[in-house]
Order: C-alpha cells, then structure tokens, then sequence
C-alpha cells in the first residue's frame, strides 16, 4: 500500500498526472530515499576525488624533487597523509548519513496523515543530499588545496630544509576546510532521520 | 500482509544504472591508470632496461580497481533483479556511484603518480619506497568506496 500511495497521494493515475500535475508536483514528488542516498554517493565521491587529486599533486612534486634530495622523501609524506584524511573524512560522513536513512513502517491512510508524513520525509531527503553537497564540496577544495601546498612543500624542502616546518603550518590551515565541511555537515543532516513511525498531523 | 507490491519499474531503472556506473567508471579509472604509468615504462625502460619489471607495480595497482569495479557491480546486479522496493534502487544506485567515481579518482591518482614515480625511479634507486607508498595510499581511496558500496548494497 506504502509503495502506491508514496508520491502520489491523490492517487492520479497517467492520465490525470499528465494532464493535472504541475512541474512543481513534478518536483516534489521525487522520492526522498532519492534526494538522501544521492546525497550520500556525492559525499563519498567528491571527497575522494579531492584526496585523489590532492594526491597527485603532491606526489609528482614529491617524486620529481626526491631525484636530487632523497632526505626529503619521508618527511614529505606527511602531505600525502593529509589528503588521504580528507578521503576518511568522506567515509565518515558518508557512514553516518547512511545510517540516517531508513524505511518507514507504518504510513497512515487518511490524506492529512500521509501528506505530514511525506513532508517529513521530503526534510530528511532533501537535509541528507545538501549535507552531501557541503561535504563533498569542502572536501573536494580541501583536497586541492593541500596537494597544491604539499607540492610546493616537496620542493622547497628538496632546496632549504628549514622552509618545511613553516609550509606544513600552511598545510594544516588547508586541511581545516574539510573539517569545517565535516562539522557543518554534522550538524546539517543531525535531525534528518528518517521517522521509522509517521509523526501525527 | 496479503500481497508484497511490486517495486515502482523506475527501481530497476536507477539500479541498473549503480550497476553500470560501477563497472564503468572504475574500469575508466583502471584504464587511465595502466596507461598513464604504462607510458612512463616504456619511456624509462629505453634507458634502465632491468627497472622495467620492478616498474609494473603501478600497473597492477590500477588493474585491481577494475576488480573493485567488477564484484560490486556482480553483486549489486544480483540484489537490483530482486529489488523489493523503490528505497532499495535508489540505494543501489548509489552505491554504484560511490565504487565506481571512487575508483575512477584513484585510477587518475595512480596513473600520474605511477608515471611521475617510474621515470624518477629510473634516476634515484631511492625513490622506489616512497613511490610504492604513495601508489598505496592511491589505492586505498578506491577500497574506501568498495566499502562503503558493500555497506549500500546491504539494504
């Protein structure tokens, strides 16, 4: 019964949905599980695309610089870690967004009952995918920018080993971001749950 | 309850998608990967010869995202031709997603990496640890994404 009535609750049929139905019912009718683990694979993804490029970055420079001053070869790897815990931080909140997500059991059957119900769960799914974004963005930049500096770190270093200290202070501002991504998505998807009884009108 | 009702059909079409894009993009990942480092080989090995098979490491790397790629969208394909419900395709699709742009990011990480590392190799026997720690560390983005698909997959 759930799966009928669940986004379409005058229970139009084709017809009348083509006919009737406005871009905006269009919209919202979406599904919200939709909206939620969508928003999941964007944080996982985008943050690991980040780390992925942050790596990359940082690694060339890291390699390239190494030919001419092994000592730096360790030290350096510091950078690469940095932007490996930007791709952690996407699993964490990837996780903890999952476990946000959940059925609904028992959806009422009076009009007023299923349209509080589907609001709510429209909340949950639309909060879970903008938490996704924000992370997954965050993350994303955060990433760059640590590869960016860690690159430049790997150099300086291969040239004046006093300059490393000094740049990794940098690294650390850079890798701030991701944790502000993290916090704001924390407290963004924190009553996104998805209700497993419906609230009453 | 009398009857199960059948899944919207819109809950196959968005699995099989996850199914797709998983197998895609990490075998587009693995691709750019093998080539990338692949090239950098075959520059290095004109001159240092005996580093060439020390040198297929990143290679090999690469070729396991394709592996990632493969069992999650063998699994998912499984669970979305049994999809009870429109949450689950949805849940399929994304964990398509996640394996499979994971492993299509690592594959470009490892890649440029493996390239830039072999040549260095060839100049400084050194290298050889570190190069191998950051094609790890590559790696590993494209296990977090396996892990968080199989966790997707189990709903």
């Amino acid at each position: 019964m759930s799966q009928q009535i669940w986004g379409n609750p005058q229970r139009w049929d084709a017809a009348e949905w083509q006919s009737e139905a406005t871009w905006a019912d269009r919209f919202m009718y979406i599904d919200p599980y939709f909206w939620s683990y969508f928003g999941v694979a964007l944080a996982l993804a985008t943050s690991i695309i980040g780390a992925s490029w942050g790596i990359f970055v940082t690694g060339v420079s890291l390699l390239g610089s190494t030919v001419k001053a092994p000592r730096i070869r360790s030290k350096n790897l510091i950078s690469v870690i940095f932007c490996e815990a930007v791709a952690i931080y996407g699993v964490i909140m990837a996780i903890i967004m999952i476990g946000k997500i959940g059925p609904i059991e028992d959806i009422p059957t009076e009009q007023n009952g299923i349209n509080v119900c589907y609001t709510y769960a429209l909340y949950c799914g639309y909060s879970l995918f903008w938490t996704g974004v924000s992370v997954g963005l965050s993350n994303l930049i955060c990433g760059i920018a640590v590869g960016v500096t860690g690159s430049g770190c790997a150099i300086s270093d291969a040239q004046t080993p006093e300059t490393f200290v000094k740049i990794l202070v940098v690294e650390i501002f850079g890798s701030a971001l991701g944790l502000f991504g993290v916090i704001v998505g924390i407290i963004q998807c924190s009553g996104a749950t998805f209700p497993k009884v419906c609230p009453s009108a | 309850m009398s009857d199960p009702i059948p899944p919207p059909d819109s809950a196959y079409f968005f699995g099989y998608i996850g199914v797709a894009s998983a197998v895609v993009f990490a075998n587009l990942g693995s691709s750019y990967g093998a080539t990338k480092s692949g090239v950098g080989i075959c520059s290095m090995g004109v001159l240092k010869p005996d580093l060439i098979m020390k040198s297929v490491i990143p290679v090999v790397m690469a070729g396991i995202l394709g592996i990632y790629g493969m069992i999650v969208g063998v699994i998912l394909q499984g669970k979305v031709a049994n999809c009870s419900s429109a949450q689950q395709g949805y849940a399929y699709l994304s964990a398509g997603l996640c394996c499979g742009l994971s492993s299509l990011a690592a594959g470009l990480s490892i890649g440029i990496v493996g390239d830039a590392g072999v040549r260095a190799n060839a100049q400084q026997d050194r290298i050889f640890v570190g190069m191998i720690l950051i094609l790890i560390f590559a790696e590993a983005l494209a296990l977090y994404g396996l892990i968080v698909s199989l966790i997707l997959s189990q709903t």
